[in-house]
């Protein structure tokens, strides 16, 4: 049984070097595609279809200074995976054993309801293979023993990977630190919402995760949690309730029989 | 040669009717596809997931425009008058073959009037969030949240419908169908199912 792999994020020793977003397209062999320019450092606005890989430079105001909360912006590789729960079809989404969400691209579909089913609005559809696409945590690597590609290339071991329990503990001792050191509301960043991910953060202020434009509470949007159990029940009900009714309502009724004199 | 073929739909409103209800078909079946994973054996039927996820919303489409072309010429014979309102109270006895005691419907009973203006909402509700749902990538987050229910939820009325209105027109009241296939009836038959509508014809 493989145990379940992260990936840890120390958000406080990210410099902001984009080696892993290199990485990324170098390894998942992706042609870069120029993006708009914001006015900030950040490579593109969000992520795209070729392009899974964003560190944000989130930008705010402390002690009166610019500063800078660089995230790394990417799949979160969910337990509770909104994306599986709103995929139509079989087989197109599938978590690995040791926990990685890998789209399976000869069964997507393109509907692109893994979009909306996604709390972090991660999968981006490609005008050209009208299919999905995101990060596949190097399922490709870490299938044959090797570290994801943006882990391979991060020079201050902001990015660590391994075993999810070990990483967990690791963050745990790196936010004691960090309270130790005076940042009182650092946290580790494991949503509960979505039965915890294996992309963790530590975060030098985990009160407000918003700032890192990572979602406070992500959960499964609850549209699409009624429309995968009680609107599917109920349809199922009036289906087949509708056709048994009908038969049996002819086998004991029978048709509208004509009356009434002839002319 | 008796009179005995009483016209009741035009050639218009026949075509208009099967163009809905192919395209409802197709559109059901495509959609009822992706539905379910226990289902999307059917997406083999259709020609494999990509292609009914490319196809659906075209069947939905022309659903809609037939569906858009019944609506503007009957909507105004399917408003519902007092007698229509006594005749709902009382469908159950319908139901059970006791119409003594309902009043005589006209060219269309408050069944069929019922019908109509559901499938009409339940149209314009799947044509709505059909939309939303067909260009994901381009469509805000909160349509699209609100779509992925809608559209279910109105498929499963319009569905719903659609199996009462099939086995009404057809096993339950013979002679319906052959009303919407070559357009006319018998006049024993719209003396026996719509009796006021029947006077009229006859200028009684």
């Amino acid at each position: 049984m493989a145990q379940t792999v992260a990936k840890l994020i120390d958000t406080t020793l990210c410099i902001g070097c984009k080696a892993c977003e290199a990485a990324c397209q170098e390894w998942n062999d992706q042609e870069f595609t120029l993006g708009t320019f914001g006015g900030t450092y950040q490579t593109m606005p969000s992520l795209a279809h070729n392009f899974w890989n964003l560190i944000k430079f989130n930008e705010i105001e402390r002690d009166g200074q610019l500063s800078w909360l660089m995230a790394k912006y990417q799949c979160m590789h969910c337990a509770d995976a909104g994306c599986m729960r709103a995929c139509p079809a079989p087989g197109a989404i599938a978590q690995l054993a040791n926990g990685t969400i890998d789209f399976v691209h000869e069964n997507c579909i393109g509907c692109g309801y893994c979009i909306t089913g996604c709390p972090f609005d991660v999968p981006r559809l490609s005008p050209v293979t009208k299919k999905v696409y995101k990060c596949t945590l190097c399922s490709d690597r870490t299938a044959v023993g090797l570290e994801p590609a943006c882990i391979k290339a991060c020079p201050t071991n902001c990015l660590t990977f391994g075993a999810r329990d070990e990483l967990l503990r690791q963050a745990e001792m790196r936010v004691d630190e960090l309270h130790e050191d005076g940042y009182k509301s650092a946290g580790v960043y494991n949503p509960a919402g979505v039965g915890g991910t294996n992309v963790l953060y530590v975060l030098r202020d985990s009160t407000e995760p918003e700032k890192y434009g990572l979602p406070k509470d992500p959960k499964i949007p609850w549209t699409v949690s009624l429309w995968k159990g009680p609107v599917k029940w109920l349809g199922t009900l009036v289906f087949v309730g509708g056709i048994l009714g009908a038969f049996f309502h002819y086998i004991r009724f029978g048709p509208h029989e004509e009356h009434g004199d002839d002319n | 040669m008796t009179i005995d073929r009483i016209p009741r739909f035009s050639v218009a409103e026949r075509i208009s009717h099967w163009m809905a209800a192919l395209s409802f078909l197709y559109a059901a079946f495509t959609g009822l596809a992706l539905w379910s994973h226990k289902l999307f054996w059917l997406a083999s039927v259709f020609g494999g997931g990509s292609t009914v996820r490319g196809m659906h919303p075209w069947g939905g489409t022309i659903f809609a425009i037939a569906l858009g072309i019944m609506f503007l010429r009957w909507s105004k014979r399917m408003r519902l008058d007092a007698d229509d309102l006594v005749w709902l109270k009382q469908s159950h006895k319908y139901a059970i073959h006791e119409t003594k005691d309902l009043p005589e419907p006209g060219e269309f009973n408050a069944g069929q009037k019922m019908l109509f203006w559901a499938q009409s909402l339940f149209a314009l509700l799947l044509f709505a969030s059909g939309i939303v749902l067909w260009f994901p990538e381009i469509m805000p987050r909160a349509l699209r949240l609100a779509a992925v229910l809608i559209h279910p939820v109105a498929a499963i009325g319009a569905i719903g419908g659609i199996i009462l209105h099939i086995y009404m027109g057809t096993a339950a009241v013979p002679g319906a169908l052959q009303s919407m296939t070559r357009g006319y009836v018998s006049a024993r038959w719209a003396q026996s199912h719509h009796p006021k509508w029947y006077r009229q014809i006859r200028g009684q």
